[in-house]
């Protein structure tokens, strides 16, 4: 069914996809942007480099606002305290020798072997080939095994009925969920909201394996860490100036 | 097993041509203008086809859209939302409202739909 491609013929391919419009009857138009309809494969590994030092207070709040602008959470009216979703939030970690607090902006890690994964029992706690974790709501049984699994505590599970969800985004009762990098923009070419939200290089976005990439450079040069490293997760989230 | 397979069948049968001929009673405003313009075969070639086969149409893409990450139209839950979403007094009503593009033939038939309860039931954009 689906056709297989050689590395040539795929690179091929993706440099070949472009933005266009076509219309397809007068008033209506298809906006195709450079949507590539080949599966994503694991040449790629999306991740993203925190740098607490740049990142103010309102830098990392602007990062939760534009995470729930985008993906429609947080609007919950009949969910309390601890029910109430969150894909992001604002974290203090204190030196315990000195007393030295840094705040830092934590969502799901995207993890390369994923706990959240491990104890799915429908499969639908995935993770893609390039390396973004997901849950497939089709298939969640709402049992809440990953967000358990989860050390980062970045699954929440939606206790009400939703309306009124983004088109990009769906959402309801009954189902887990997470950061998804924001795939939708991602697999359209665009970066995450959170790291739009920032300006300067609080947080640079990119593919960890490309050798060009700004992540990529930058995480060979500077001093990097992945929360909780002593779990061997091989996070794609990575943190620096912790 | 047998049996259950024509029952099956014959209520397939009789959903496919619940609104047989052109008319389908609620198609949704851009769907409409479309047909008007005689376009609407440019989109689903078959009519017997997408309403046979829309379920596993929808299934397969979405697997590859959640799990390969292909975003393409074709097959989209967005698209069909979209198109066959109608207006009134200047705001869309759900698609999967009483009498609207999804519901009625699935009222019919007797089936529920669960797509809406995480999907949008509505274009994105504003009237
Ligand atoms: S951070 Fe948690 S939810 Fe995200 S991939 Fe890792 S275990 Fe799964
Ligand atoms: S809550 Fe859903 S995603 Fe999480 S383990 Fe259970 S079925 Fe899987």
């Amino acid at each position: 069914m689906s056709k297989k491609l050689n590395r040539r013929d795929f690179i091929k391919s993706t440099t070949a996809s472009t933005a266009g419009v076509a219309t397809i009857a007068s008033g209506i138009s298809l906006t195709t942007f450079a949507v590539n309809d080949n599966p994503v494969t694991k040449e790629k590994r999306w991740g993203m480099l925190v740098d607490i030092n740049q990142l103010s207070e309102s830098d990392i709040d602007n990062m939760v606002n534009a995470c729930q602008e985008e993906n429609g959470w947080g609007n919950e009216t009949h969910s309390t305290g601890h029910q109430k979703p969150s894909w992001i939030k604002k974290i203090k970690v204190k030196d315990r020798a000195t007393g030295k607090i840094d705040s830092l902006p934590m969502m799901c890690q995207h993890c390369e072997q994923p706990p959240c994964v491990d104890v799915c029992p429908t499969n639908a706690s995935m993770r893609r080939e390039d390396g973004v974790v997901l849950v497939d709501k089709h298939l969640c049984i709402g049992c809440r095994y990953c967000m358990m699994a989860c050390p980062y505590d970045a699954r929440s599970f939606v206790h009400e009925n939703l309306s009124n969800q983004k088109e990009h985004m769906p959402r309801g009762k009954g189902t887990v969920e997470s950061c998804t990098l924001c795939v939708h923009r991602v697999d359209k070419g665009g970066v995450p909201a959170c790291a739009e939200a920032v300006s300067g290089e609080g947080v640079i976005f990119g593919d960890l394996y490309d050798a060009d990439s700004k992540i990529n450079q930058t995480l060979k040069k500077i001093q990097s860490t992945q929360i909780r490293a002593d779990l061997n997760l091989n996070t794609g989230v990575r943190y620096s100036g912790i | 097993m047998n049996r259950l397979l024509i029952i099956l069948l014959a209520l397939s049968y009789t959903s496919v041509f619940a609104y047989s001929g052109e008319g389908h009673i609620n198609l949704g405003d851009k769907a409409s203008e479309l047909e008007d313009e005689g376009k609407s075969r440019d989109i689903h070639p078959s009519l017997s086809e997408i309403r046979k086969m829309h379920p596993e149409f929808l299934l397969h893409k979405r697997d590859k859209t959640l799990r390969q990450g292909v975003r393409t139209k074709r097959d989209s839950l967005k698209a069909c939302v979209n198109c066959h979403s109608t207006s009134k007094d200047g705001e869309y009503i759900p698609v999967n409202a009483p009498d609207q593009f999804c519901s009625t033939c699935h009222q019919k038939v007797g089936v529920s739909l669960d797509c809406f309860s995480c999907h949008r039931t509505t274009p994105q954009e504003d009237l």
